[in-house]
């Protein structure tokens, strides 16, 4: 028998959790699944002991050095009282024991991974997650392969080979599974991959299907009947968008978060950009670069799309989440997909087809001027459009860098309505030329410095409402804000900065409430989940990387071989982080 | 069509190559061998960094780049790094992005002409493609010459604000 003391210890916290909890923290199971908590991609949670008037009492409670240096985007899985981290490369998988002190780890998986992506992977060596389901932890590892690993024992279910490392592809996406379906894509847009998203079956790893992102309607799984877009229609848009056979390295890559609506049966992603960056190379729309897809998880076929930014002259990849949210527009209650894409226009379409409801700028932006709901193309400057003839356009905003990255998924928040995004301020220089691709090697062919947007800052952290497309608060950043979002029934907003600071705030308000400095630049997502202790906590990676590890120049310390300048925009980035992978956990 | 490109382009290459070749530098009376152009390059390549066990190198070859010093190879060693999508990793300028600066006077596998000669013929295990099945030796160490004839930063160990 344990000593009473404790029992009537745990009582009393259990009870005083249930009586201050509300209906929503009794529905919320407490864990985290899948990268985006939930199919709808929210990054909300129920949990709500945390709140505006205690987060300041929030303190760091355990941290685990993960041992590798590069960017550690993406977030832990909590799920059956342990905690799952998957690093960048070489992609080891720790499982730590949430029910012992100090969170030992019960096993730790390291891949037989292959080192050649290590400086193709674009940008950086990272990984963005795993998701469970039926008892497995699934996840890419970054040379072409999907693991399914035994989250109880950490033995290896099944290895496959889903990407071409030869042909410019890597994999750092986080899968999504659906069913007996897990959902896999490729990075590659800087080399040219003929892209693709791929289904396998859950128990084997076995391919089921392949749906490509541009090519014949057999290619892309496009059949008549079944695809009911709201504004394209017609067979082949696919290949008849892209110049002669252009859409054979078409790029067109899939890198960022999947969302499911189980109502509809149909799962949304977002494409990247087409190839090479001189858009004069691949003359017409190039779909279904920077677009969504809806496909069905089952046989991958495409029932509708929507492109965000036809004939892409500037690296406006469309990869960033997909969150589906239900909201009143204009009056009317729509189930809607909210997403905000690079080219700095925030989107809110329905989900059931494709329609543009509301599509404002949500960061400084000058490519366009609007989008045209009843096309749903936008409305161009042309003195923006680049291409190798028109040589060095000056001051693109957003940078290809993105009005908001699409690493860094926002959150909603049904108690607010609110969506809460890491923004950047980044305008470019665009300079094409013209090349050719050779197999294996980069497909880019543009020269595109960075310069602070209007204000000068670099970032900025809003909370955006999608019904009627306006910015409701902002706070402003120093610099590009790259981290994800958790926001939580509490009314707490968790994000974190390239400096090093984990932030909560107000969701309301927006007012600053805590912070908390961890050590590298944060370039993952904030998480939150019930302990076995029945107390809330807050993990979050350091390890700053991504894009910055490459333009910022001077933040890597570990190779002595490669010193580079810092990056004239972002010169004294370097002074406040380095690299350094860590896991941060928090509570009261 | 990837094949059909990479023809041209090395045929372009080539074409340069030509209209080049009557100015050779001359051999150095070093008594090192040459790689001439029909010369395949040796299958191990020594270089200063190698720690020999028990004092005594492994087989292998001396490398010295036949072009060393020469301005127009530099030049033409300069398109071929954006032809041949060197940029795309290292960056314009060879600055470095993806892949390391191949700028800052320092080298991750060594920077006498045999390594950076052998990096790009045979490639290197963390990404770096093997060109020796696409590009001519010759071709190569234009290559090797154009990254020999950036000018090394001064002071890039410290960096102070």
């Amino acid at each position: 028998m344990k000593p009473l003391p404790a029992v009537v210890a745990l009582l009393a916290l259990l009870q005083g959790r249930v009586s201050s909890a509300t209906a929503q923290s009794a529905q919320d199971d407490g864990r985290w699944t899948m990268p985006g908590k939930n199919y709808a991609a929210t990054r909300y949670s129920g949990l709500n002991q945390l709140t505006p008037q205690n987060v300041q009492r929030l303190k760091p409670v355990w941290s685990f050095s993960t041992g590798v240096l590069r960017g550690h985007e993406g977030q832990p899985l909590v799920v059956n009282n342990t905690m799952y981290v998957v690093t960048p490369y070489p992609n080891v998988l720790y499982a730590f024991d949430l029910t012992k002190p100090d969170y030992p780890l019960t096993w730790t998986y390291r891949p037989n991974v292959a080192p050649n992506p290590l400086d193709i992977a674009c940008c950086d060596a990272i990984n963005r997650g795993a998701f469970y389901a039926d008892g497995k932890i699934v996840y890419n590892l970054l040379d072409g392969h999907t693991v399914a690993i035994d989250a109880a024992s950490g033995r290896e279910i099944w290895n496959v080979k889903v990407a071409d490392l030869a042909d410019g592809e890597t994999t750092p996406m986080a899968p999504l599974v659906v069913r007996d379906r897990v959902i896999v894509g490729p990075s590659g847009g800087e080399f040219g991959i003929y892209g693709w998203a791929k289904g396998l079956d859950l128990a084997t790893g076995k391919l089921v299907w392949t749906a490509r992102n541009a090519g014949s309607d057999s290619a892309t799984l496009t059949r008549p009947g079944v695809f009911k877009s709201f504004y394209d229609k017609g067979p082949n848009l696919g290949l008849t968008t892209w110049e002669k056979d252009t859409w054979k390295t078409a790029g067109a890559p899939v890198w960022g978060w999947l969302s499911y609506d189980a109502a509809l049966d149909l799962v949304y992603f977002g494409v990247g950009n087409p190839g090479p960056w001189n858009p004069e190379q691949r003359a017409g729309d190039n779909k279904w670069s920077n677009s969504v897809l809806a496909r069905r998880p089952g046989d991958g076929a495409l029932v509708w799309a929507y492109q965000f930014t036809p004939h892409d002259n500037w690296d406006y990849d469309s990869n960033a989440e997909m969150i589906l949210a239900d909201l009143t527009v204009n009056s009317r209650p729509r189930k809607v997909l909210v997403h905000f894409d690079k080219n700095g226009f925030a989107y809110t379409l329905d989900r059931t087809n494709g329609e543009v409801l509301v599509a404002e700028p949500f960061v400084s932006l000058n490519w366009a001027t609007r989008i045209d709901r009843a096309t749903g193309r936008p409305v161009l400057d042309s003195s923006k459009f680049t291409g190798a003839s028109r040589g060095n356009v000056k001051y693109i905003c957003p940078s290809l860098e993105g009005g908001k990255s699409p690493v860094s998924a926002a959150a909603f928040s049904p108690r607010t309505n609110l969506f809460y995004v890491s923004t950047v301020n980044l305008c470019m220089d665009y300079h094409a030329e013209v090349k050719a691709r050779i197999r294996g090697t980069p497909f880019i062919g543009a020269s595109t410095p960075y310069v602070a947007g209007p204000g000068g800052h670099m970032g900025e952290f809003i909370a955006w409402d999608a019904a009627s497309g306006k910015k409701i608060w902002g706070i402003k950043e120093r610099y590009p804000v790259w981290s994800g979002v958790v926001v939580t029934a509490g009314d707490i907003a968790f994000y974190g900065t390239l400096d090093g600071w984990l932030k909560a705030v107000n969701a309301r308000t927006g007012e600053p409430l805590w912070k908390f400095k961890v050590g590298s630049g944060v370039v993952g997502a904030p998480i939150t989940y019930r302990g076995p202790d029945g107390r809330q906590y807050v993990a979050v990676y350091a390890g700053i990387g991504g894009d910055w590890s490459l333009i910022s120049g001077d933040l890597n310390a570990d190779d002595p071989s490669d010193v580079r300048d810092p990056a004239d925009f972002i010169s004294d980035l370097a002074r406040y982080t380095t690299q350094g992978g860590m896991v941060w956990i928090f509570a009261l | 069509m990837d094949f059909r490109a990479v023809r041209t382009i090395i045929a372009g290459a080539l074409v340069a190559l030509a209209a080049c070749s009557d100015r050779r530098p001359e051999t150095a009376g070093d008594g090192v061998a040459r790689q001439s152009s029909s010369t395949p390059a040796p299958l191990a390549v020594r270089y200063s960094q190698h720690i020999a066990a028990g004092g005594a190198p492994a087989p292998g070859d001396s490398l010295r780049n036949p072009y060393d010093g020469d301005q127009k190879s530099a030049t033409e060693g300069e398109k071929l790094f954006s032809s041949m999508n060197c940029d795309g990793c290292h960056g314009g300028g060879a600055v470095g992005f993806v892949g390391p600066s191949l700028s800052d006077g320092r080298w991750r596998y060594g920077g006498s002409d045999g390594a950076i000669f052998q990096s790009i013929h045979s490639g290197r295990p963390k990404g770096m493609p093997a060109f020796g099945g696409l590009l001519s030796p010759e071709i190569i160490w234009k290559l090797v010459t154009y990254l020999q004839s950036l000018p090394v930063p001064k002071s890039v160990p410290t960096q102070a604000w």
